[in-house]
């Protein structure tokens, strides 16, 4: 196949898969709609770890910006990979650490602690995790092949689909993130 | 280009990424699960039409715990329709149907070497054979296969307490299911990217064949739908397994007051359904691409009406997402919610007329062949018009009062699906067997198939509609305990004899299917003379298709009998004559 | 042994088939021809077999609808199932003549174009865009006017007045039914799912003064011609409440109350006439429940207001019930 045409349909590919993955949360999301209609829906206060989890991702998100600026200058994007990688990770700790303040604030995801509100929004961050997972084991495979100096600036699509799908984790965190917020009132 | 690598029998058979072998995975794997479901349905209804009464095939097959006595255990009566279900709407009718057909005829029909993507192609299949896997380990645990139903309902399908089913067996058949979607939404990406983007020159989007538009389109569908059905899948884990309570509330079972408060079962129903409904289409969109293609080439004569029968498809998929609250009537859903959903379904049947008036024009003034895919269209004809027809009464929520949940439903939804749409797919495995093995499949078998398949398989659903107007409830082990029912034993002692002989029948398909496989007459490159791409490959079948060039497009898939040609088809890559308009 | 008897059985039948079908193969090569080729005779004897099936097909049709018909169910037995019958009879007899005409319209198609010779040519025709106006304006109006007619008749059924409507609640559970009636004021006692216990089976809350004089009973009954409210609870899982002669049917759903508002118009005494002795009004579980969902009954009776304030009368308060000690 054509270098551009699998480009093309790689990216192609990615975006299908992410409409996917989109409707999935958007499933999630109206549950919690439907629900939080009803009696019993409790007021939780968003952890402030979740904060700074929103502020990691985004940062990370522009470091991959960079990364693709740089690559297409024929400049190696390693430092600007690894840099978002590690902020991925941090994300990923800054979510764990939400959740331990949620529980030591006495929200649970199940038993008597818990509540319909708190149950959800330990679902819906641990199956943003979930995909964020996959996205941070794309970092990683793209900082390798970077290392290795395989991107070169007339193809650099391993950047372009790890952009993709990480800017898209980044969108949907941002966006659960908003819901949450409105919705735990 | 041709074989560039060497093939083991694993590379050649098992993890091939080749289009053509992941398509005849998916088809025997759906043959023998239909097969397992079939018999299914053979069980129960054993026991519905004579019930209490002793079976030796009940007890040679469930064996003594799940039939003693040969008398068929309530608990796997409701197993039995559970897995019967499942597994012939997703198996059989979802990856049977659509990982067949899209796998083997989107690049031999667009001009394509394989697949955007062959590796997961490979892993569509693979998730598949994993979720198969599950799915009939499922049927081997203790306490019994899921027994909620196929559409398993919270709190039943999440309490064990509440039916034995739903211990281990609904914990396997929800993880079968999962994988299933991964499966689905793998093989989806790959039908639309592929479709979009590697069609050969000249094939532009209005001369795709009829059979691809209906591909497409139900591939954007699974992907908004399925995922939806994950996440309902995914909360009911965690009510089952952690203590959740997203759809449980106020429950007391086996005496004991449970913990949950808040949730909804109702919630539940919208998730579910949200892909449910759309999951139907996913169904029958690619039987009526399939009956569109084998329909013109057996009428010798141009489908009617090609841009309508691809508006018509679109209008059905966008309103499938806006129906799904008519499986829902009778939740006690605010009631103007079940006008709307009233409104939007009976809108559905304007685009399937539609479609059923094209289909009637084509059939007149053709020249008809009735070869034995033919055969099967014209029942897929009759069959969409029987049941179509009767999802008026059912989409009309004041009637579906009386007969939501009756055997008035069963006899619906088997005649679109169990009927219409298996009828595409035979259709489309006659039709299109002699490119996916070089060998024609024999044509007495076939006849024999379709005549005792038609005639019993509406002997089995017709008279349901009685049923269901006599007030008989679905999933009923028994009707003995209400004398109202005793008037109805010899319509379903009927519906099981047809049962049978319809069930028996497949056997012969499935003789017909692998015989021809080895001692089929051999086929030439074009035996229907027809008009699309596929047809234009070499006997053989190799990878990446062609031989040489992959032939360019200059006229859309239908001209047959078109005035002034020598022949009475015009294959796709004939480029058009001086003066030649175009249809 | 059965066993390995009936494996070799069908392996035989197999092995007879296979044998049949290269006997096929090889008289058709002796005569020269494709033994899988359709031919003009194929094209023939199965139109005419098509022809005949179909026509069949529909005779069987009325057949099923005369042998069968008897036992649907009778006229409905309430106000508004008598509106729904006059909707189901409308819209049956349009989906029965569309049914009719378009399976003749097939079946004759079927026939006359068979492809009789190699003479025989297709009319290549395709597309009218007037005749697609056409059919899909005209199911646009017929439809219309269904939708029209079905939500009104929806409308009527689901805003009924309740202003006057005796409350009855019915709770449904694993695998039986309870009424609960409200009392002399008219008010159902609250009720809490933690709360039941042996003989308190719904939960009520004996606290609440309105409780003590609801009355639980194992049948309902109910006033002809006067209108009732039915409100459903379960205890466990999703049931439903169907009764088929009322054209009545409500999920019971645990977690949430459901309901449905009806006024009877038949005497139990005058069904019995109309329908035999053994005749029953009857409640049947309709939303599959569990193990014995097949057999989950509640008798319905429906008759004379001094019918049934006698047989109310005999009924036991909950206070009587749960809170005299024995």
């Amino acid at each position: 196949m054509d270098i551009n045409l699998k480009n093309n349909t790689s990216k192609q590919l990615l975006w299908i898969g992410m409409a996917g993955i989109s409707m999935f949360f958007a499933g999630l999301t109206s549950a919690v709609i439907v629900r939080s209609a009803e009696h019993g829906w409790d007021a939780i206060v968003m952890p402030e770890w979740f904060w700074y989890s929103t502020a990691a991702i985004i940062m990370s998100s522009i470091f991959l910006i960079i990364a693709k600026m740089q690559v297409r200058k024929g400049i190696s994007p390693t430092p600007y990979i690894v840099s978002s990688l590690i902020l991925g990770l941090l994300f990923s700790y800054f979510q764990i650490m939400g959740w331990n303040q949620l529980t030591s604030e006495g929200k649970y995801f199940v038993g008597p602690g818990s509540n319909p509100a708190s149950s959800f929004l330990y679902v819906i961050t641990f199956a943003h995790l979930m995909h964020v997972l996959g996205g941070i084991i794309s970092l990683l495979v793209t900082t390798i092949k970077s290392v290795q100096v395989k991107y070169t600036k007339e193809n650099y699509l391993g950047i372009e689909l790890t952009s993709i799908y990480w800017h898209f984790l980044d969108v949907l965190w941002v966006y659960l993130f908003i819901f949450l917020l409105v919705s735990l009132k | 280009m041709s074989d560039h690598h060497k093939e083991t029998f694993i590379s050649k058979y098992v993890f091939c990424l080749d289009h053509k072998m992941i398509a005849k995975q998916f088809l025997i794997t759906g043959m023998i699960m239909g097969i397992i479901g079939m018999l299914m349905s053979i069980l129960f209804r054993l026991q519905l039409s004579n019930p209490g009464e002793s079976f030796a095939v009940l007890e040679w097959f469930l064996g003594d715990k799940w039939a003693p006595g040969g008398v068929l255990d309530p608990n796997m009566y409701l197993s039995l329709v559970t897995m019967h279900g499942t597994i012939l709407v997703f198996w059989v009718l979802t990856a049977g149907l659509t990982g067949t057909f899209a796998n083997f005829l989107i690049p031999l029909q667009i001009g394509a070497r394989d697949m955007a993507s062959g590796f997961i192609n490979m892993l569509s299949y693979w998730f598949f054979f994993a979720a198969t896997i599950v799915m009939l380990i499922s049927l081997f645990v203790e306490t019994g296969p899921a027994s909620a139903g196929w559409t398993i309902y919270p709190p039943l399908s999440a309490l064990p307490e509440a039916i034995p089913g739903s211990g281990l067996g609904q914990d396997l058949w929800l993880v079968g299911m999962a994988l299933f979607i991964v499966s689905s939404l793998l093989g989806g990406l790959n039908y639309i990217v592929t479709i979009l983007n590697l069609r050969t020159k000249g094939l532009s989007m209005s001369k795709l064949p009829l059979t691809i538009w209906a591909i497409l389109i139900t591939a954007i569908l699974g992907v908004l739908s399925f995922p939806v059905l994950l996440s309902a899948a995914l909360l009911l884990i965690f009510d089952r397994s952690f203590g959740t309570s997203f759809y449980l509330s106020d429950i007391v079972i086996g005496g004991e007051a449970l913990h949950h408060t808040g949730g909804s079962p109702i919630l539940f129903e919208h998730l579910f359904w949200f892909l449910g409904h759309p999951e139907v289409y996913i169904i029958l969109l690619p039987a009526l691409g399939i009956v569109s293609e084998v329909m013109s080439v057996n009428t010798r004569k141009p489908i009617f009406g090609y841009k309508a029968m691809v508006g018509a498809m679109l209008v059905i998929a966008f309103l499938s997402f806006i129906v799904w609250g008519h499986h829902m009537f009778i939740t006690g859903m605010d009631p103007f919610l079940g006008s709307v959903f009233t409104f939007t379904t009976l809108l559905i049947a304007i685009p399937s007329a539609v479609k059923v008036f094209n289909y009637l024009t084509t059939l007149w003034k053709g020249s008809i062949r009735f070869t034995t895919p033919m055969l099967f269209t014209i029942g897929f004809v009759s069959t969409f018009i029987t049941g179509g027809l009767t999802g008026l009464i059912l989409g009309d929520s004041a009637l579906d009062i009386n007969v939501h949940d009756t055997y008035f439903v069963v006899g619906h939804f088997h005649i679109v699906m169990g009927l219409s749409a298996i009828y595409g797919m035979f259709a489309g495995v006659y039709h299109w067997f002699p490119k996916m093995y070089g060998r024609m499949m024999n044509k007495k078998l076939g006849y024999i198939h379709f005549w005792v398949t038609f005639i019993s398989a509406y002997g089995v659903f017709f008279p349901m509609h009685f049923l269901g107007l006599a007030g008989l409830p679905r999933r009923y082990y028994t009707n003995s305990e209400f004398p109202m029912f005793d008037g109805l034993s010899d319509i379903n002692e009927i519906i099981t004899f047809f049962a049978i002989l319809g069930g028996l029948v497949q056997l012969l398909f499935v003789f017909n299917f692998f015989y021809s496989i080895f001692k089929g007459t051999k086929a030439t490159e074009n035996p229907w003379e027809a008009n699309t791409l596929e047809w234009t490959t070499p006997i053989e079948r190799i990878h990446g298709n062609w031989p040489g060039e992959i032939p360019s497009v200059h006229r859309w898939p239908y001209d047959y009998s078109k005035p002034g040609a020598e022949k009475d088809f015009i294959p796709q890559t004939e480029p058009l004559k001086e003066g030649e308009t175009e249809h | 042994m059965t066993n390995i008897l009936i494996i070799l059985v069908a392996l035989l039948v197999v092995a007879t088939l296979v044998q049949l079908l290269r006997v096929g193969e090889l008289l058709s090569e002796v005569k020269n021809q494709d033994v899988n080729k359709v031919t003009e005779k194929d094209n023939k004897s199965q139109s005419i077999i098509m022809t005949i099936v179909g026509i069949l097909f529909l005779v069987s049709c009325v057949w099923q609808y005369f042998s069968w018909g008897h036992l649907m169910l009778p006229g409905a037995s309430s106000e508004h199932g008598v509106t729904i019958d006059n909707l189901m009879a409308f819209t049956m007899t349009l989906i029965i003549v569309v049914f009719f005409i378009t399976h003749s319209i097939l079946f004759f198609f079927i026939y006359k174009y068979r492809k009789a010779d190699d003479n025989d040519v297709a009319f290549y025709y395709p597309h009218n865009n007037k005749l697609e106006l056409i059919w899909t304006i005209a199911p646009t109006i017929v439809l219309t006017a269904v939708i029209l007619y079905g939500l009104s008749t929806w409308d009527k059924i689901t805003n009924a007045d309740t202003s006057e409507s005796a409350i009855i609640e019915v709770y449904a559970k694993q695998f039986n039914w309870a009424a609960r009636y409200p009392g002399e004021d008219n008010s159902l006692g609250s009720y809490d799912y933690k709360l039941v216990q042996g003989p308190n089976a719904l939960g009520v809350n004996m606290e609440d003064k309105t409780s003590l004089d609801d009355k639980v009973t194992r049948e309902i009954h109910v006033v002809v011609g006067k209108p009732v409210l039915l409100k459903f609870r379960s205890q466990d899982v999703i049931h439903s409440a169907y009764l088929p002669h009322f054209r009545v049917q409500m999920n019971c759903v645990p977690g949430m109350i459901t309901q449905f508002a009806f006024t009877p118009t038949q005497t139990t005494s005058e069904m019995k006439d109309q329908e035999g002795e053994d005749f029953e009004f009857v409640l049947l579980c309709n939303k599959i429940c569990g193990v014995a969902h097949y057999n989950m009954q509640m008798k319905f009776i429906v008759e004379t207001q001094e019918e049934y304030n006698a047989w109310l009368a005999g009924q036991k308060t909950l206070s009587e019930k749960l809170l005299t000690q024995n």
